[in-house]
């Protein structure tokens, strides 16, 4: 989708009529509607003469567009002596591709030399946000009008104003060179009254002999003669692919209008000849219904001489032609021998861009380089004037400080000689390897033999090595270790142990709680035992019994032994007793036996006596380790 | 003593057929392999060719077989294949002292473009990739088995304490060695080109801009793949698109 409106000077003057209104207002509707979008984009400018050439009197146009904001202030006035520069309007583009809105400003001037000479229009600066942007400088040749051999060509069917519509084909040059790219404009004016129902976006050029593109409209209202057109452009660049003359055209654009069915039934003519808004109104062929109407619009015949290049070309000569400027720069700045360094070489200008070939190096000794990337930003609608940006990768073989110097050759057609460009070297360390040979690479080879004074020196292997035929054991793989199954699999065996380890040191802890439940019980019936033993309220027979016992329970805890296993002996050693207590021992247990088994331990007596019951204390206190 | 004549007979049948069995896979009884370095050394190279590839088509992998295959490839002029098959050679051993002296001549010769390393990339290869899995396993071990007798115990060891710290900063280590072994210059990822004249390019079409011409042998990191087109990181940290069957990845 593109809209275009016209914003030119005398455009207040036109009859008011509905159906501007209601462009407008669609117009307004879609420009608030995609206001918020076209304003992130980000803003650029050009500025673009319509030819670099031309004669005393002979007017040119200067565009300045702004993309990427709508509200931009117009440069300052531009004035340069010897140029006669008017504004002649601006117009404000909206254009949505892919759902992507761009928005756009053109500024245009014509121009028109006083004199002849070189004139360069100074860069104009314009605000827009926070930015300020700036225009390339441009260069305009003005030959003088008596001998001027490359005058323009303006093949016009009619900008009379007694007619409605015109068609004309612009060709700025009557002579080129071959392989110069000459700008060519096609124009077609529709009267403001007359509707147009349909009229091609695209046009052929025909003519032979030289290259061509399709040719693209734009469209804008202009004011020709006092009178208001709707004009439809049509912009391409041809080069002439051979030498002798070449026509071009005629062009011939199939349009369809709406012609009213019948004029003025109702409403005569107005007698004085004025423009009535209400005539106008009432003669608009969408209110009174119209028939539509195909027609023809042809422009003339143009011819060009075409002239061979001169011979003799420098051999970085790739077949540019035009007006070219370089700039050159590389990165990184340090690095080791054998690393890549990226040269950036700009070409900028007017010209057959296609021709435009990355720069050659002057010197290319000690480097390797690599074909060279191209891309291509045109400033223009046709691609005559932009910057071709070469990215060229080199490598260096040695210690160098510097890049050489890039050389890029064009032919001028203006000063028709072979003009070559050189850059300058472009400093840069190149650190390591071996120090710059003077001697070839089969010099070197010869001498690699000698012993190395330096590992900078260290001769570089000159051919593979020999074969090798053993094969291992098993097939190699390329899978990394961690991931085979293999791997994981082996990770069983620690993880087994670990789980066993653990399970181990689990029982374990089981047991030992086991035996402190069992030693527990072993101490708890020691302490009962201790205490019936000091009370007087059991038989003879009873009371030995559980002094046994006792004793039993002592060694076992102490020991850490069965109590059942415990007699006097195993008492006896385990608290290493002397003999008295040994014997006292021995007896404690015979005695517990003897009332145990025979029943003589009663004797009629019920109870044991003190002095036997403090004895068997005595005894039982006296067992420590 | 009948016992221990069983056990002398047992281990002699085992040793016996270990023997065989290791010489059965040594590569000088390889019939195939043998021809293939009898055509290199008569001269015959794409004959020689042919047969290391029938052994790679039969998964007999091996760092001499790929080294010997890119040095005849190398006779043949190819480049590509010659850096592609010496670079194969030093993924299944990295420390292989013949292929990376030629993969150095070739790729002079070839003025081949590597990818950019950094230092870390530099330090981690260091190491290999097996050799970072053991040290990650065995240091993995360590420390559980450190922690499980420090749960078990009564008292803090400090010298315990010690060995499950220093395991856990090798685990640590070696696993972030490993991930950047994967995911770095040596990855799986990595692809040579073997095509000639190939440009990386900014779209996927012949006619899009070219963003870095790519001599044969130069090394690609393969991001994603679309259709007939892979796009992969370049050489000089720049990206484009290149046509698949201009590179062959390393590992296969």
């Amino acid at each position: 989708m593109s809209i275009m409106t016209g914003n030119q000077s005398q455009m207040h003057r036109s009859p008011l009529r509905h159906s501007l209104l209601a462009r407008t207002a669609i117009a307004a509707l879609a420009l608030a509607a995609l206001a918020g979008s076209a304003s992130a984009e980000e803003p650029s400018i050009t500025a673009v003469l319509t030819s670099s050439e031309a004669a005393v009197g002979q007017a040119v146009q200067l565009q300045i567009q702004v993309k990427g904001d709508r509200n931009v202030p117009p440069p300052a006035e531009i004035s340069v002596d010897g140029l006669e520069i008017h504004s002649t309007g601006q117009m404000q583009s909206f254009e949505m591709r892919n759902f992507n809105m761009t928005s756009s400003v053109t500024f245009n001037y014509t121009i028109l030399p006083l004199r002849a000479g070189r004139f360069v229009i100074p860069p104009q600066i314009i605000r827009v946000g926070g930015n300020s942007l700036r225009t390339p400088e441009l260069t305009l040749n003005i030959t003088d009008s008596a001998n001027q051999s490359s005058g323009s060509n303006r093949a016009t069917e009619a900008a009379d104003p007694k007619k409605s519509t015109f068609a004309e084909l612009i060709v700025p040059k009557t002579s080129a060179y071959v392989g110069e790219m000459i700008p060519i404009v096609v124009r077609v004016g529709f009267e403001i009254q007359t509707r147009v129902r349909n009229i091609p976006p695209e046009l052929d050029l025909p003519g032979q002999g030289f290259t061509k593109q399709k040719m693209r409209a734009s469209e804008a209202r202009q004011v020709i003669g006092g009178k208001t057109y709707e004009v439809v452009t049509y912009k391409t660049a041809i080069a002439a692919v051979r030498t002798g003359a070449i026509e071009i055209g005629p062009v011939e654009v199939p349009a369809v209008i709406l012609v009213p069915q019948s004029q003025r039934n109702r409403f005569p003519q107005n007698p004085l000849g004025m423009n009535d808004p209400l005539d106008s109104f009432f003669n608009d062929p969408w209110l009174m219904g119209s028939v539509p109407r195909e027609i023809k619009l042809t422009t003339e015949r143009v011819n060009i001489e075409v002239k061979a290049l001169p011979p003799n070309a420098p051999p970085t000569f790739s077949g540019a032609v035009g007006n070219f400027t370089m700039t050159a720069d590389g990165n990184p700045k340090s690095v080791q021998v054998g690393d890549p360094i990226t040269v950036t070489a700009k070409i900028s200008g007017r010209g057959n861009f296609d021709r435009v070939a990355g720069p050659s190096f002057e010197d290319e000794h000690g480097w390797h380089k690599y074909p060279p990337s191209a891309d291509f930003k045109q400033d223009d609608d046709v691609g005559i004037s932009g910057i071709k940006t070469f990215e060229t990768v080199l490598s260096p073989n040695e210690r160098k400080d510097r890049i050489p110097a890039q050389l890029f050759t064009y032919f001028d057609s203006l000063k028709e000689q072979y003009v070559t460009l050189r850059g300058d070297p472009i400093p840069v360390r190149v650190e390591g390897g071996a120090a710059p040979l003077a001697t070839p690479p089969a010099a070197a080879a010869v001498t690699a033999s000698a012993p190395a004074a330096s590992p900078a020196a260290v001769p570089k292997q000159q051919d593979i090595l020999h074969q090798l035929t053993d094969l291992p054991a098993a097939p190699q793989s390329f899978t990394p270790l961690f991931a085979r199954g293999s791997f994981w699999f082996a990770q069983l065996v620690p993880l087994l142990a670990l789980l066993g380890y653990v399970g181990w040191k689990i029982r374990q802890a089981h047991l030992d709680n086991r035996e402190a439940q069992r030693r527990e019980a072993l101490q708890h019936e020691a302490t009962e035992l201790k205490r019936s033993l000091h009370r007087n309220d059991a038989s003879p027979q009873e009371y030995f019994s559980r002094a046994s016992r006792a004793v039993q329970l002592k060694t076992a805890l102490a020991k850490n032994l069965d109590p059942n296993t415990v007699d006097a002996e195993v008492a006896a050693s385990a608290f290493r007793a002397d003999e008295e207590t040994r014997r006292r021992l021995r007896h404690l247990f015979e005695k517990s036996d003897e009332v145990r088994y025979s029943g003589s331990g009663q004797n009629g007596i019920r109870l044991v006596p003190p002095e036997a019951r403090n004895e068997v204390l005595d005894l039982i206190e006296s067992l420590r380790e | 003593m009948k016992e221990r004549t069983n056990l002398f007979w047992v281990s002699v049948t085992l040793i016996t057929l270990g023997c065989a069995t290791a010489s059965s896979a040594r590569g000088d009884q390889n019939p195939a392999f043998a021809k293939a370095n009898q055509d290199y050394s008569e001269g015959h190279f794409q004959e020689a060719v042919n047969g290391y590839q029938k052994l790679v088509g039969a998964g007999q992998w091996s760092a001499n077989l790929f080294y010997d295959l890119g040095n005849a490839w190398f006779r043949l002029g190819n480049f590509g294949e010659a850096i592609l098959n010496y670079e194969r050679a030093l993924a299944l051993d990295p420390h292989h002292p013949e292929a990376a002296a030629n993969l150095a001549l070739v790729r002079d010769e070839a003025r081949a473009l590597e990818l950019r390393r950094t230092a870390l990339d530099r330090y981690v290869e260091a190491g290999t990739s097996t050799q970072y899995s053991i040290a990650a396993s065995i240091a993995f071990w360590a420390a559980l088995f450190g922690a499980a007798r420090l749960f078990f115990s009564h008292r803090r060891s400090a010298a315990l304490l010690s060995l499950i710290i220093f395991s856990t900063v090798v685990f640590a280590g070696s696993v972030f060695a490993l991930y950047s072994l994967e995911t770095g210059g040596k990855s799986g990822a990595l692809a040579i080109v073997t095509g000639k004249d190939i440009q990386a390019r900014l779209a996927t079409a012949d006619n899009a801009s070219s963003v870095l011409a790519l001599p044969p042998g130069s090394e690609i990191k393969v991001l994603s793949q679309r259709g007939d087109w892979l796009y992969a990181a370049l050489p000089n940290d720049l990206r484009g698109w290149i046509p698949a069957n201009a590179a062959q990845r390393v590992r296969m």
